[in-house]
C-alpha cells in the first residue's frame, strides 16, 4: 500500500492514497500515481509547494518506509495507467488474503483522473512499527 | 448536511488503520498509518502517537493535521482537518485510550509492539467524505438500532429477579433478545483465587461452567482489572491459538481440575463488559460473535446498562439471602434414597471436589460442598442456610460475604451438568437442601 502527503504554503497538510509507482533508472527518482478526482487537495498542494512524503507499507508484516523530497507534477501516460491497474489489483488481492473483505477495499483505490507526482528522493526513513521506527535509513547530500 | 464525529462511529473501531499527515515547521510533509483514533466528544479526537517521533514533533511545531479515517463497515473514507491541543500521559482519558489501544493492537497481533506512552488531543475543524469510485454496497450496513423499549423490558425483567441464577439467566436472555447475540458468558469475580469463574453460559457446545480466567488475562481480565468495557471487532487477522478443541478436553478435567473455557469457532468479534455495583467488581459479561464489527458504540452502551443492572441485582441478592430468617425452613425431605454409596473427595490445596471420581468444582464452591457434607455426616442435617455457611467459612475466606450466592449457584450448576448423584436445591431465600441418591462418604484428608 502507498499513502502520500503534501502541504500547502500555510503548512496545512493534505493526504491521499497512491495507486501505483515507478522507480526511475537513476534509482533516486520515483513516480507515484494518485487520483486527483479523489484527492484534489493533494494535487493542489504539490503544485503549490512541490514537497511530498510517500509511505510504502507491506500489509502482511507492516514493514514500512517513508520517502521524502521535492516533487513536480508530470503528464500521465498510458504506462502509468497500466501500472495503476496492476497496483490496484495486487493491493486488493493482498488485502483480501489478509482478511479484508473486497467490498471494503473498493472505495480506496481508483485511477480516475490519475496524476503522476515525480519525487526527487532526499530522505528515506524506516517506518516499521518498533524500535527502529523513524530512523533515517538514507539521505542524499544536497 | 455537514458531517459530525458521531456519524463516523464505525471509523473508531481500530479495524482499518487511519492515516495521519503532518507538516514540519519548514513545510515538509510526513505521513504514516495510525493504530487508533479515539472519539472524545463531537469536537475532539485523541490519537495514540506511541512510536512515530516525527509525527509527534511536527504537531508540536505545526498544529495543523489531516487525518484519513475509514468506516470499518463500508470502507468509506473521511478527511478530517484537526488541530493539536495538548498531550495527556495520565488520567481517565489516557486510561481509556490505553485500553482501547491494547484491544485494537491485539486484533492485529501487535499487542507486544504497541505500548502507549502518551496520547495527543486534537480539536476537529472540518470533516468531509472522500469521493468513492463505488456505491456503498447495499446490505453492508445491516443491523437496526438498539430498541430502547426492548432494553427497558429487559431491565424490568432483571429487576423482577431476586436470586442469583435468575438474575444471570435474565441477563443472558436480555443480551439475546435485545441485541441478538447468541454466544455469551457471565463470569463471576473470585478474589480468593484471583480469577473470574464462568457461572452462566448460552450458545456454546460446551457450557464451560466452572472454567476460570485469571484476573489479568486477555480481554476479560483487562475489563475486570480496568473496570472498562473492552472489545475487538475484527479478529480475522489474528492467528487463533487452540482453536480446535480436542474431544478429550472434558475428560481431562478429572486429571487437571481445570474446566476448558468455552470457544466459539470462527469468532471475529468479542466484547468484555465489567459488571460493577457501587465500585465493586461483581463479574464480567463476555460476548462473542462470528460477525465483523458486531459491537457498535450503541451496542456497547446497551450492554453496559444491562451489565450494571445485573451487577446491582446480584449484590442486592447476596444481601437479602444473608439476612434470610430461619423460620422459613421447609419440612425436611428424605436424603439417601436407597442408591449405592457416593464417595466425595475434597483436596485441601485448592478446595477441589470430586464426586465418584468426577471433577466438579474448586475454590469457594468446593469448600461449601465439603462443609455441607461434614455437617450432614455429623448430625444428619440436610437443609443449610447461607448465614451459617457464611459464618463457618468467613474466617478462612472473608470475601465470601459478597459472593456466597453465586458460588452456590456455580456448585449447583456443575453438579447438574455432571449429573452427579448429589444435587443441591434451593428451598427458599438464602436456604438450600442437599439431595443424594445414596449414603455419602467424605474423604477430606487429601492435600
Amino acid at each position: 500500500m502507498c499513502i502520500i502527503a503534501g502541504a500547502d504554503a500555510a503548512g496545512r497538510p493534505s493526504a491521499g492514497r497512491g495507486v501505483g509507482f515507478d522507480v526511475l533508472a537513476d534509482r533516486e527518482t520515483l513516480d507515484v500515481i494518485f487520483s486527483a478526482w479523489q484527492w484534489p487537495r493533494l494535487e493542489a498542494d504539490i503544485r503549490q509547494t512541490g514537497r511530498v512524503a510517500a509511505t510504502f507499507v507491506s500489509p502482511s508484516d507492516y514493514v514500512s518506509f517513508q520517502l521524502k523530497g521535492a516533487a513536480t507534477m508530470q503528464d500521465t501516460g498510458a504506462p502509468d495507467l497500466d501500472r495503476a491497474e496492476r497496483f490496484m489489483t495486487a493491493a486488493t488481492n493482498e488485502l483480501e488474503s489478509l482478511g479484508v473483505p473486497r467490498p471494503l477495499i473498493a472505495p480506496w483505490l481508483t485511477a480516475r483522473e490519475a496524476r503522476v507526482a515525480r519525487l526527487d528522493i532526499r530522505e528515506i526513513y524506516v517506518q516499521t512499527p518498533g524500535p527502529l521506527a523513524g530512523m533515517l535509513a538514507g539521505a542524499r547530500s544536497q | 448536511m455537514s458531517l459530525r464525529l458521531s456519524d463516523l462511529s464505525a471509523c473508531f473501531e481500530g479495524v482499518i488503520p487511519s492515516i495521519i499527515a503532518t507538516a514540519s515547521a519548514d513545510g515538509m510533509p510526513n505521513i504514516s498509518y495510525l493504530s487508533h483514533v479515539v472519539r472524545i466528544d463531537e469536537e475532539h479526537v485523541a490519537l495514540s502517537n506511541q512510536f512515530f517521533a516525527k509525527t509527534a514533533a511536527n504537531v508540536r511545531a505545526n498544529p495543523k493535521v489531516t487525518l484519513i479515517l475509514v468506516d470499518g463497515f463500508t470502507g468509506d473514507q473521511f478527511l478530517l482537518d484537526i488541530g493539536f491541543m495538548r498531550s495527556v500521559d495520565a488520567g481517565p482519558l489516557f486510561d481509556r485510550i490505553a485500553l482501547q489501544l491494547k484491544a485494537s493492537s491485539a486484533q492485529v497481533g501487535m499487542s507486544e509492539v504497541m505500548r502507549l506512552r502518551s496520547a495527543d488531543v486534537f480539536r476537529v475543524h472540518g470533516i468531509e467524505k472522500v469521493p468513492s469510485p463505488v456505491e456503498t454496497a447495499p446490505g453492508v450496513v445491516g443491523r437496526d438500532s438498539v430498541s430502547l423499549p426492548a432494553l427497558s423490558d429487559a431491565i424490568k425483567a432483571l429487576e423482577r429477579q431476586a436470586d442469583a441464577d435468575e438474575i444471570i439467566d435474565s441477563l443472558l436472555g436480555g443480551v439475546q433478545r435485545v441485541l441478538g447475540y447468541d454466544n455469551a458468558l457471565v463470569l463471576i469475580h473470585d478474589s480468593h483465587r484471583g480469577s473470574l469463574v464462568t457461572t452462566g453460559s448460552i450458545g456454546y457446545e460446551r457450557s464451560g461452567l466452572g472454567s476460570e480466567i485469571a484476573s489479568s488475562e486477555g480481554l476479560i481480565g483487562s475489563a475486570a482489572t480496568n473496570g472498562q468495557t473492552i472489545k475487538v471487532n475484527d479478529m480475522s487477522r489474528v492467528r487463533r491459538l487452540g482453536e480446535a478443541i480436542s474431544l478429550e478436553a472434558e475428560a481431562s478435567e478429572n486429571a487437571t481440575r481445570v474446566v476448558t473455557f468455552p470457544q466459539l469457532p470462527r469468532v471475529v468479534s468479542q466484547i468484555a463488559v465489567p459488571m460493577v455495583a457501587r465500585n465493586t467488581l461483581i463479574g464480567v459479561l463476555f460476548i462473542e460473535s462470528t460477525q465483523r464489527l458486531a459491537f457498535r458504540e450503541e451496542d456497547e452502551a446497551a450492554l453496559e446498562i444491562l451489565a450494571g443492572q445485573a451487577a446491582g441485582a446480584l449484590r442486592a441478592s447476596e444481601r437479602e439471602a444473608a439476612a434470610a430468617q430461619p423460620t422459613q425452613v421447609p419440612p425436611p425431605p428424605r436424603l439417601a434414597s436407597g442408591g449405592g454409596e457416593i464417595r466425595v473427595v475434597h483436596h485441601r490445596v485448592d478446595d477441589s471436589v470430586f464426586v465418584d471420581g468426577t471433577y466438579i468444582v474448586k475454590g469457594i464452591a468446593g469448600a461449601l460442598l465439603r462443609l455441607m457434607l461434614e455437617w450432614h455426616l455429623k448430625d444428619g442435617s440436610e437443609v443449610f442456610t447461607n448465614r451459617e455457611m457464611r459464618l463457618a467459612l468467613g474466617g478462612r475466606m472473608p470475601e465470601i460475604k459478597d459472593n456466597l450466592e453465586t458460588r452456590l449457584l456455580l456448585l449447583r450448576r456443575r453438579l447438574e451438568e455432571k449429573q452427579a448423584p448429589i444435587q443441591i436445591v434451593r428451598v427458599g431465600r438464602g436456604r438450600i437442601r442437599l439431595e443424594a441418591t445414596g449414603p455419602l462418604l467424605l474423604d477430606a484428608a487429601r492435600e
